[in-house]
């Protein structure tokens, strides 16, 4: 029986080979659909990984102080409540200095750098400008807290100059086309800024336009309370336990003087780098699992078309069916064989498909920022899910050819 | 003991007024070394006839008993089994797959059967050196003379060892010299034990025969016994009788056989024609009075 199957397959690749047009077309539904989700999937894995590696590299014992309650559970409601794509209002009071204070006198706290945006845009002194770029309020903590280093010059200090500013490194080419600008002017909001330091690049994080820190002006809090004339709101405030190993105590007894300074309303949440994982990973695998679904829809779409060749082959070859069966196949084998002939039309598009994502993950992670993540049960998935589009599409073609009447099929020429 | 019987077999297609049968209570029984010629104009039922005996239809009424096993039944699938051990067919049209090689072509039954693939290769070449097509392995059938695609369809009948050998008008698209071979190499395979039957409308081949079967209208009319070597006499009498074709024979689609094979196949024709013409007449009419509305 497996010598008579071997030969279905050589018949099945040989009935391939001679309608090379036709099986190209026939597969390249396959082979989008299999591109498609597995770039997809792939493009969502990178993202995990490079949120995950950034989070590493700002170290574990990290804390948010963020305003409002944010949960960390994807598939709750609570998420998509929070916030309002149509009006985008959010439910969130930024917050103040007096957290700040609250969070730095908390006993066991290290370092404690609030992030707050100013807008403002940086103008150089020979005229050059910056649109879109990113002004950041914080205090001389901030490198300690995120454990970046300087490129050039240091950051500023308690007791520096106020006017004294920190750039990251696209500001300082675009700004002032130099790599070290140190002791340059510019000036924003009418004040004028001294560049004290450049810091090193940041690790990016992915499709977060307002995370990318290399395009930011770091200036003192207490500054940008004095050019806005507000005091300056903070959208999270970073911190760290002076020992490591106390992050779980220093994040409850954060989480007690808080809300003791709030009037006992908890306003705000504490995360943890374990939160944030949990979280960005949670949009993104929500966000990848919708884009795949669409996705999909044309490895199911080529699944018909693979239907709709095998029947119109079914009735071509109604004649070489009538033969076959002259010589004594029986209906069993017809259908086998018809079936896998669909099964290796799809399976062969699934591995072209498998082939041509590798080739897309590659031009990505050259053209892009992306960092697709191909793995291998991705593309075990994408080829086994082909065979199966191949086997079920194929069925009722094969089932089609298997009974026909022999002496009908003879009679069709 | 017969290796084919069939008993009182009908096959009607259609059904309620537009039944259409095929076959007429026909009981035909063939002893095992028969080499039977099935005679008679088109359309009389021989094809059904030989697919009946060849299980690859179903008789619709009536009892057909192969090597002693009743098939008239069967399931498809036991049929199919059935039809691969111990029928071979060979067609008019040849019926190669074009896209096979002659040794794959010739391989095919084996496949179905179960048979290894270098068992199957060396019984295949085996088959091809005894129509004496060895050397032609490797060709694709659109490369062979109609003659040599013959003498292939008639091995790859030949290799699953078949007790019988049905051909449906085996030279009916061949010249006379690519059917004497192909009927020479038939006589040749019957000396070796193998029943056949063959349709066919030239008389000439009767020679090949031991019996001839003439049938009209779905029913045997006339059976006899001849000599190899010999024409058989109801057949020669159509062979030496064949009258002038009239533009009235083509119009009434009556082929020139008809009117000397047997019974006084003249009663029957002559009305029928006659009925014809005037249905013809009649159209005629009706047309002129339909225009002159």
């Amino acid at each position: 029986m497996s010598s008579a199957s071997r030969g279905n397959l050589k018949m099945a690749l040989n009935s391939l080979r001679t309608a090379k047009w036709r099986s190209f077309l026939t597969m390249l539904g396959i082979v989008i659909g299999i591109v498609s989700v597995v770039t997809i999937v792939g493009i969502g894995g990178g993202m995990k990984q490079q949120v995950s590696n950034q989070i590493g590299h700002f170290g574990k014992d990290l804390l948010m102080v963020r305003p409002g309650t944010v949960t960390t559970d994807v598939n709750s409601k609570r998420l998509l409540a929070s916030t309002d794509l149509l009006f985008g209002r959010t439910p969130l009071n930024g917050l103040t200095a007096q957290d700040y204070n609250t969070v730095k006198n908390t006993p066991g706290v290290g370092p404690v750098a609030p992030l707050g945006v100013v807008s403002g845009e940086a103008k150089a002194s020979d005229g050059k400008e910056m649109p879109g770029n990113l002004v950041i309020a914080t205090t001389p903590d901030l490198p300690a807290a995120l454990n970046q280093k300087m490129h050039y010059g240091s950051f500023f200090d308690d007791d520096s100059e106020l006017s004294s500013a920190v750039i990251g490194q696209q500001v300082a080419y675009q700004l002032f086309g130099q790599s070290a600008p140190l002791g340059k002017t510019f000036t924003m909001r009418g004040q004028s800024f001294i560049v004290r330091g450049v810091l090193s690049e940041f690790n990016a994080p992915p499709l977060s336009p307002t995370g990318n820190f290399d395009n930011a002006i770091f200036i003192s809090y207490k500054m940008a309370g004095l050019i806005t004339g507000t005091t300056p709101q903070f959208y999270a405030i970073l911190t760290k336990p002076q020992d490591n190993k106390q992050l779980a105590e220093v994040k409850s007894s954060l989480a007690t003087s808080l809300k003791k300074a709030h009037g006992g309303q908890s306003d705000f949440s504490i995360l943890d780098q374990k939160d944030s994982v949990a979280m960005s990973g949670g949009i993104i695998d929500l966000m990848t699992a919708f884009i795949s679904a669409v996705a999909a829809i044309s490895l199911f779409v080529g699944g018909i078309g693979i239907m709709n060749i095998m029947l119109v082959s079914v009735t071509e070859r109604m004649h070489e069916i009538g033969i076959r069966k002259a010589v004594g196949a029986t209906n069993r084998q017809i259908l086998s064989q018809f079936m896998l002939e669909s099964t290796v039309l799809s399976a062969v598009g699934g591995v072209i498909g498998v082939i041509f994502s590798i080739v897309v993950n590659l031009l990505l992670r050259v053209y892009t920022s992306l960092e697709p993540v191909i793995s291998w049960q991705a593309l075990a998935i994408a080829t086994g899910v082909s065979i199966i589009v191949g086997i079920v599409f194929g069925t009722a073609p094969a089932i089609k050819a298997a009974a026909k009447d022999p002496i009908e099929a003879l009679r069709h020429e | 003991m017969p290796i084919i019987d069939l008993q009182d077999v009908s096959k009607l297609y259609g059904f309620g007024d537009a039944t259409n049968v095929a076959l007429d209570e026909v009981s035909l029984s063939i002893d095992d070394g028969e080499f039977v010629a099935v005679m008679g104009p088109s359309g009389c039922g021989k094809s059904t006839l030989m697919n009946i005996i060849g299980l690859l239809d179903r008789p619709t009424h009536g009892y057909y008993t192969l090597q002693d096993r009743a098939v008239a039944r069967l399931r498809t699938t036991q049929r199919a089994k059935a039809r691969r051990d111990t029928v071979g067919f060979v067609f008019q049209s040849f019926n190669l797959l074009p896209r096979l090689t002659v040794l794959e072509n010739v391989a095919l039954p084996l496949a179905y059967k179960g048979v290894g693939q270098s068992r199957r290769t060396k019984l295949a070449r085996n088959m091809l050196e005894r129509v004496g097509l060895h050397d032609r392995a490797f060709f694709y059938p659109n490369q062979l003379s109609g003659g040599q695609a013959q003498c292939v369809a008639i091995a790859r009948a030949l290799v699953n060892n078949p007790k019988i050998i049905i051909a449906d008008e085996p030279t009916g698209n061949l010249d006379s010299a690519s059917s004497r071979l192909v009927m020479e190499l038939l006589s040749e395979i019957h000396k070796t034990g193998n029943t056949i039957l063959f349709v066919t409308h030239n008389p000439e081949l009767t020679r090949y025969a031991t019996r001839v079967v003439y049938m009209h209208d779905g029913s045997i009319v006339h059976d006899e016994e001849t000599k190899i070597g010999e024409v058989a006499a109801t057949a020669r009498k159509a062979l030496y009788s064949i009258p002038e074709k009239t533009v009235d024979d083509d119009l009434a689609g009556v082929s020139a056989l008809m009117k000397a094979v047997p019974h006084t196949a003249k009663e029957k024709n002559e009305p029928a024609k006659k009925k014809a013409a005037k249905k013809t007449a009649k159209a005629k009419t009706r047309r002129t009075k339909g225009t002159k509305k």
